[in-house]
């Protein structure tokens, strides 16, 4: 499931992963470690929403 | 694009794709008894609550009828259109013959309505002056076939009364064929009367035949009038299988109390038959007639949900269900009954505060979101105003105190107000003593006021250095009460870390309003500690950002085309809405989350009936109280590198912009992405930009007029559409560099920087520090275009933005 950032609309897709954060491709969200932040704004995981 | 009509907040097509459209009929003078008794009582809200109703059961427009011997129509009419346009969610139908009172009413509304209606009664007179305004208000008519010699009753009549009227309005008038609404009138075959056996017949063959021969008009109906005189329970039922017979003529809409229809489907089959019966005269060979027939066969039914017969509730009940849901109406009813049974501190004490304390509790589990949770301190804070007048002084001054501010240098206050409404409507007692506040301030005023708290807020990550500098201070003061802190660039680590051991009592991060709520719970239980330092999974946050650390300096300059600053006054605000980034401003700003609890269906649904909708009225109302009005002080400048400084050139002067660069791999600095001097020198382009004072304002009077809601509603706004102007702007920018050849295709495009270069925000991540405004307002002199600095460089309006633009392809954002 893909997530979206409540602070910037930034959205997870864990198809693609996050390479700004070193992440790979195939990464679930909740997989994501808790230190992990929005590659794009820096909010933290839980100002994400799930998206679908 | 298809007819339609329009309200403040969305439009309706007259064509429905599974017509008729639903008109709900029951604001109205003559047509209910409950609107009317409010109206004549003065209860203008009451007389709105039966227009919500109808909008919640499913009406599409609504009827609004306000004339009555012996009052003023226009003064009832004019002040009902006001409230109807400001809260229903629909559009409206303004039902009144007198032309006075009709543009009266069509001047105020701020969509398409349609006018109720018209008719040849008197030869076309008042026709005439109605058509007059329907063209000049762009408005819809109905027009009702009667005419000089009364009301028609045959199709032949109803079409040949139809056609006279549609000469004058299309042919003399102007209106298109799908400005009118042709209604060939309904009359009761329920009541016994034999001239009228075969009025539905006539009626539905007048539907088909004005849509036959007046091509594109639409047809309307009053439907009940067709089952007057019948019991209550059976007059539904025919209702309902009547209308469906005149949407197969091509009915287009219909007026009705949208609670009363039942789908046909929910008819049996053998109820059916003696409609059918009754509506098409068929006498089938039996002694009695169809009328007595469906009398007969309806006789033991009794109507099983009348929504009027709802279950009383114990008024302790009703107050606190009307808080968590957030409904002000009528509060006051509910509170004058309590009243005669309880002090009133106890009402507060023992009803309100705790409705409020599980309305936090619902939104802590993620069940209530924050759009809601201020309706709720609104219906709070209503309470007990009116409450307040019969509690003696000494009860409002009980409960514990604490002082709010935003602290020096910093004008954001959003954050703290939010703190305030909480609290406040919590049973505590704040004192918001405003922004910019020094810490002299703030220390002589705790004493004054001899709070048990002091919260500090502040979004710039200078104002977290404000709050670390100065809580020495407040130790030497002698202060002693906790302090709480609150603001977009603080941690908790950073609290832990810094600030708590500069001061002698709890100092506590809290990263949310509510958790300024649950400090004051957590305090009042003796429980409140200073927060500790919990690094999350025992790592510090990750630091996104590119690996890609050779930046390629052979990377040429791009041509401006011009050196030097220009201001730009008249941008169309209307331009910037593609560039609002909604899903920061629903979710974000305003808090429409989709929680745990949430399905995605749910969650469009809320989307569509109330964000949206939400969100279109405010691009409206910005635009015509014009609230927006966006300007730009920008401009380009020869400039070089040199480390981590860019050096500006502005005719004789070269300022040295310095910054930061990254502590850790890849070592990042805005200075990378522009050439040195040996390299050949560069281009660099700054703006500031602003959406100007006047929405600040307006959201200020909403917070000091306890409009909650709407003031996160328009602050949320007034920051997503400055966000805004700065992307379009930046794409202004990029057109006028030539590199602007990627554009991105959507929102999620500009979100992840799908263009050449980058915009670096003074006072962000990858330049924190607002020293620089003084250089970039030396170049850009925005104090032109209204915006000025405070002591500590930050902008004012508060809506305003500023960057450093860098064209290089490899710039991306990144923080220190």
């Amino acid at each position: 499931m893909r997530y979206i950032c409540a602070n910037c609309g930034y959205i997870y897709d864990p198809a693609q992963g996050d390479p700004m954060n070193d992440i790979p491709p195939g990464t679930s969200f909740d997989d994501l470690p808790d230190n992990w932040v929005c590659p794009l704004c820096y909010a933290d995981k839980d100002t994400f929403d799930p998206l679908d | 694009m298809k007819p339609s009509v329009a309200s403040l907040y969305q439009a309706v097509e007259i064509a429905q794709d599974i017509p008729p459209l639903l008109i709900g009929e029951r604001s109205n003078t003559n047509g209910s008894k409950k609107f009317r008794d409010c109206l004549l009582a003065e209860d203008f809200d009451g007389c709105l609550r039966i227009g919500l109703d109808q909008e919640a059961q499913g009406a599409q427009i609504l009827d609004l009828c306000s004339a009555y011997a012996g009052r003023d129509e226009t003064a009832d009419l004019t002040r009902l259109v006001k409230l109807y346009a400001e809260s229903v969610k629909i559009p409206i139908m303004i039902d009144s013959t007198t032309p006075d009172c009709i543009e009266a009413c069509l001047k105020l509304y701020p969509g398409r309505c349609i006018i109720n209606s018209i008719n040849l009664e008197d030869g076309g007179k008042t026709l005439d002056k109605v058509c007059r305004l329907a063209k000049k208000y762009g408005a819809a008519v109905v027009a009702l076939t009667i005419n000089v010699k009364g009301m028609a009753m045959t199709a032949d009549e109803k079409v040949e009364t139809a056609r006279q009227i549609y000469e004058q309005a299309v042919g003399k008038h102007g209106l298109r064929p799908q400005d009118i609404l042709f209604d060939p009138l309904t009359f009761t075959i329920g009541a016994g009367d034999t001239s009228l056996l075969d009025a539905a017949i006539q009626t539905l063959e007048g539907i088909r035949r004005i849509k036959q021969e007046l091509p594109g008009v639409f047809t309307v109906l009053g439907l009940s009038n067709i089952s007057f005189g019948l019991p209550q329970a059976s007059r539904k039922i025919l209702n309902s299988v009547f209308l469906h017979e005149a949407v197969e003529q091509g009915l287009d809409a219909a007026i009705i109390d949208p609670g009363k229809i039942l789908p046909l489907a929910q008819i049996s089959e053998e109820d059916r038959t003696f409609c059918f019966d009754l509506i098409y005269n068929r006498e089938q060979g039996e002694e009695k007639s169809p009328l007595m027939r469906f009398i007969d066969h309806f006789a033991e039914r009794v109507e099983t949900t009348e929504a009027d017969e709802t279950e009383e509730k114990r008024p302790e009940e009703e107050l606190h269900q009307k808080i968590v849901r957030g409904d002000k109406d009528g509060i006051e009813d509910v509170l004058a009954v309590l009243l005669d049974r309880y002090p009133p501190l106890e009402i507060v004490n023992q009803i309100l505060v705790p409705a409020m304390r599980h309305v936090g509790e619902l939104f802590g589990k993620g069940e209530l979101l924050l759009p809601f949770v201020l309706q709720s301190a609104e219906a709070m804070k209503k309470s007990v105003a009116w409450l307040e007048p019969h509690m003696l002084k000494v009860d409002q001054e009980e409960g514990i105190k604490i002082l709010l501010a935003t602290v020096q240098g910093d004008v954001h206050d959003i954050g703290k107000n939010l703190v305030d409404i909480l609290l406040s409507n919590n049973g505590y007692k704040v004192f918001n003593i405003g922004i910019k506040v020094p810490a002299e301030t703030i220390i002589a005023k705790a004493r004054e006021l001899d709070v048990d708290m002091i919260g500090l807020s502040g979004l710039l990550v200078k104002s977290a250095i404000v709050m670390q500098e100065s809580l020495p201070q407040y130790r030497e003061a002698g202060l002693k009460v906790p302090i709480l802190l609150g603001g977009a660039a603080l941690t908790s680590d950073f609290v832990a870390t810094s600030c708590v051991p500069n001061y002698d009592a709890p100092v506590v991060y809290c990263a949310d309003a509510f958790a300024g709520l649950k400090a004051l719970k957590d305090f009042e239980g003796g429980t409140l500690k200073a927060t500790v330092a919990a690094p999350k999974n025992g790592q510090p946050r990750m630091k996104p950002g590119v690996k890609d650390v050779n930046i390629d300096r052979s990377h040429p300059a791009p041509e401006p085309p011009f050196y030097g600053l220009r201001h730009v006054i008249d941008i169309d605000p209307a331009e910037l809405f593609p560039y609002v980034n909604e899903q920061a401003l629903f979710r974000g700003r305003w808090g429409y989350r989709r929680t745990s609890s949430t399905s995605a269906e749910e969650y469009t649904e809320l989307m569509r009936k109330t964000v949206v909708p939400l969100y279109e009225g405010l691009k409206q109302r910005a635009l015509s109280e014009n609230l927006l009005q966006p300007k730009a002080a920008y401009g380009y400048f020869r400039c070089y590198s040199e480390g981590d400084t860019v050096f500006v050139e502005d005719g004789d002067e070269t300022m040295a912009f310095d910054f930061p660069r990254q502590q850790s791999p890849p070592h990042l600095c805005i200075a990378d992405y522009y050439r040195s001097r040996d390299e050949g020198g560069d281009v660099a382009a700054f703006f500031v930009v602003t959406i100007g004072e006047q929405i600040a304002v307006e959201s200020k009077k909403l917070f000091e007029a306890d409009a909650y809601h709407d003031y996160l509603m328009l602050h949320g706004f007034s920051v997503e559409v400055t966000d805004a102007l700065a992307e379009y702007w930046h794409e202004v920018m990029r057109r006028e560099l030539g590199i602007a050849a990627e554009k991105p295709a959507d929102m999620t495009g500009y979100v992840t920087q799908g263009y050449q270069g980058s915009r670096y925000g003074f006072g962000y991540p990858a330049c924190p520090d607002l020293d620089a405004h003084e250089m970039l307002f030396k170049l850009l002199q925005p104090e032109m275009i209204g915006v000025t600095l405070t002591e500590t460089m930050e902008m004012v309006p508060e809506v305003s933005t500023s960057a450093i633009i860098a064209h290089h392809p490899q710039a991306k954002y990144f923080a220190v």
